[in-house]
């Protein structure tokens, strides 16, 4: 994938806007109102879905991946960076899907992914565990997962709507 | 060129939480519905098995020797409890009405176990085992 | 790009839908009158779990008082004889472990728990002259057990008899680590009734967590004085709770006191010895398993004080591969924990004791 100077920089803004989000939810631990490992909020998901649209698929990708390289590296152990990635991956591959579909909004497909996220952290949780018994936990995250959704579509679709005066998106 | 988002809630995002409420749904029947249904009773005498149900068999009276001794069980989805034994410790019967995974009714004197064992055991706040 | 996507997409939920879920393969055995049961993941875990069962049925054929042709009962009519490599490694290490309590726990106090009634469940009180006319016989250092080219030859005393049942479900408890090692276990544990090697962590990578009994309320399952958090490790518990009769409105135990002949009354009700596991020291020296069961008998049978002056001159001794540590119960309502284990101990706040650590 060739990117230009102004793609790289704003890929390596988004990693680095991504990898602040996560830190900050950090702050806001919502597994304290839903006492279930694994309910955060996804704020890091905006920076997903906003990349998405913004800048394609491909580019989505390579933010994710340098974000879920980083963050573990912060946090200093692999299994965090299996989780984010299953999570993420999973997450981008079911939004990158429902983008394409007629009929779909932002709110739409961002819930979608949070949905596809916990399913792939549900998913490297069994793995690394070998145990089905994260299953427990899919049902409680995928609804929470609807609520967080909906929250991070209503972020972007304010950001898309500040931006369309601007000619960013025009590329 | 890239496909600007509807930054309206459309009607096909109804579509998209429907689908992840039918899935959470059919995960919650599957993991927390399964629980009591998906467990089975396993009898030994003396280490061999001599019988192995699953505990949504027809509720009703089972009756085993083992050991030179006759135990009664009483089966029922909620549950399997020794009913009756002419074992001289009678522990068996005091140890009441099994239903979870791992549980197990046990007779010494005449060498009889009966346990549960299911797919998965969830076991957060409880302990593992106890000794004493 | 959906194409390019969906390939991608798909591998992501095949393997949601076809993570392993390796269930454990379990075993459960009544042998030496206590039911075992073996839980192991990963290795052979099959093979282990199946082996470790057949070989506690082997260690009672061998091991039983009560069985006419076992071993042990051969032994203690003859006075004299060659042993399998099991019991006769077995008896080496109680003889040691009698020498290292000074006499606390001894396996020859078997005529005394006799008299008792505890070998065979027809319970009574010996008469006092009775008692003091068995006392001389109980000694373990006039055992003599020695390597022999097949097994080992044991001597005992004139009168003497020996009873495993201190040290037995130890030896048990070392003999599945053995198995789990050499079939690579990752994770698991042997429940010897009442006691545990715990193997690895739980499954979701956490440590095994161990309810200690409430002496005070035996029958409840759930009645518990608190919970350890164990890795690697036995925990062995002997209590007064846990073999007793009641004649004439007193309540006789069956830990007696190699010293006195009667049942310990050391202010203890429970003790639990906590050690890590490790390897057989020596080929012919069993594990950690076997020093936990000892000591928790001889430990009930000195009391409190002596009990924590044992440890403590144990911690100082420096071998850390022997080091143990405790959960102590007395009658009067307190739990003393020593300071290896404190921050893996966790009190149960409905229990009504009072906790202390000692250090």
């Amino acid at each position: 994938m060739k990117l230009t100077t102004k793609e790289l920089t704003v890929c390596a803004l988004l990693t680095a806007m991504a990898l602040g989000l996560s830190y900050l939810e950090n702050l806001f631990p919502l597994s304290l109102a839903v006492p279930v490992p694994g309910v955060k909020l996804g704020l890091a998901n905006i920076v997903a879905v906003f990349a998405l649209y913004a800048l394609g698929a491909g580019q989505a990708f390579l933010i994710l991946f340098a974000r879920c390289l980083l963050g573990s590296v912060f946090a200093g152990n692999m299994s965090a960076f299996i989780f984010s990635l299953f999570g993420g991956v999973s997450a981008m591959a079911v939004m990158t899907l429902l983008s394409h579909l007629r009929g779909l909004s932002v709110y739409g497909v961002s819930a979608g992914g949070a949905a596809a996220h916990n399913c792939g952290q549900i998913a490297a949780a069994m793995l690394t565990l070998g145990s089905t018994a994260p299953l427990y936990y899919l049902p409680v995250l995928l609804g929470v997962s609807l609520l967080t959704g909906g929250l991070t579509g209503l972020v972007c679709a304010c950001l898309f709507r500040g931006l369309a005066s601007t000619n960013f998106m025009k590329g | 060129m890239k496909p600007f988002p509807e930054l309206r809630p459309a009607p096909w995002d109804l579509a998209v939480v429907a689908a992840v409420l039918t899935l959470a749904l059919f995960c919650g029947v599957m993991v927390w519905g399964g629980a009591a249904t998906g467990l089975t009773a396993i009898v030994t005498a003396d280490g061999e098995e001599i019988d192995r149900f699953p505990l949504s068999a027809p509720a009703g009276e089972r009756t085993y020797s083992a050991g030179g001794y006759t135990l009664t069980a009483d089966v029922s989805p909620d549950g399997i409890q020794i009913t009756a034994s002419d074992c001289p410790t009678q522990d068996c019967i005091r140890t009441g009405r099994i239903s979870r995974s791992g549980q197990s009714i046990v007779c010494l004197p005449a060498r009889f176990i009966l346990r549960l064992e299911g797919k998965t055991e969830i076991n957060s706040s409880g302990v593992d085992a106890v000794i004493g | 790009m959906l194409k390019r996507f969906f390939p991608l997409l798909l591998c992501v939920l095949l393997t949601a839908c076809a993570a392993p879920a390796p269930e454990p393969a379990q075993q459960q055995v009544i042998a030496m009158s206590i039911v075992m049961t073996f839980t192991a993941y990963g290795g052979e875990a099959e093979a282990a779990v199946t082996s470790a069962a057949e070989q506690m049925c082997a260690l009672e054929a061998s091991f039983s008082r009560t069985l006419p042709d076992s071993e042990v009962s051969r032994l203690n009519v003859q006075g004299r004889g060659t042993v399998s490599r099991n019991l006769g490694e077995l008896l080496q290490a109680a003889g040691h472990y009698c020498a290292s309590t000074d006499g606390a726990f001894d396996f020859t106090v078997a005529p005394a728990a006799s008299a008792w009634g505890f070998t065979t469940d027809h319970f009574q009180v010996p008469n006092p002259e009775e008692l003091e006319a068995l006392l001389p016989l109980v000694d373990g250092a006039a055992v003599t057990v020695e390597n022999a080219e097949e097994g080992y030859d044991v001597v005992l005393g004139d009168g003497q008899s020996v009873d495993l049942g201190g040290i037995a479900k130890g030896y048990a408890a070392d003999l599945a680590a053995d198995i789990f090692a050499a079939s690579g276990i990752e994770r698991g544990k042997a429940e010897l009734g009442g006691n545990i090697l715990v193997w690895g962590t739980r499954p979701d990578g956490a440590p095994w967590r161990v309810g200690v009994q409430d002496p005070a309320r035996p029958g409840e399952p759930n009645a518990l004085a608190g919970v350890l958090e164990l890795e690697n490790a036995y925990a062995i518990t002997s209590g007064s709770y846990q073999r007793f009769f009641e004649a004439e409105g007193k309540i006789y135990h069956h830990i007696i006191d190699p010293s006195t002949g009667y049942p310990a009354d050391s202010g203890l009700t429970s003790v639990t010895i906590v050690a890590n596991t490790r390897e057989r020291p020596e080929p012919d020296r069993p594990g950690n398993g076997t020093m936990c069961d000892a000591y928790s008998t001889a430990l009930f049978i000195m009391g409190e004080e002596k009990a924590l002056d044992f440890w403590r001159t144990h911690q100082q001794s420096g071998l850390y591969e022997d080091a143990f540590d405790l959960v102590l119960i007395t009658s009067d309502g307190r739990v003393l924990v020593t300071a290896g284990l404190a921050d893996r101990f966790t009190p149960d706040e409905t229990s009504g004791y009072v906790y202390e650590t000692v250090s």
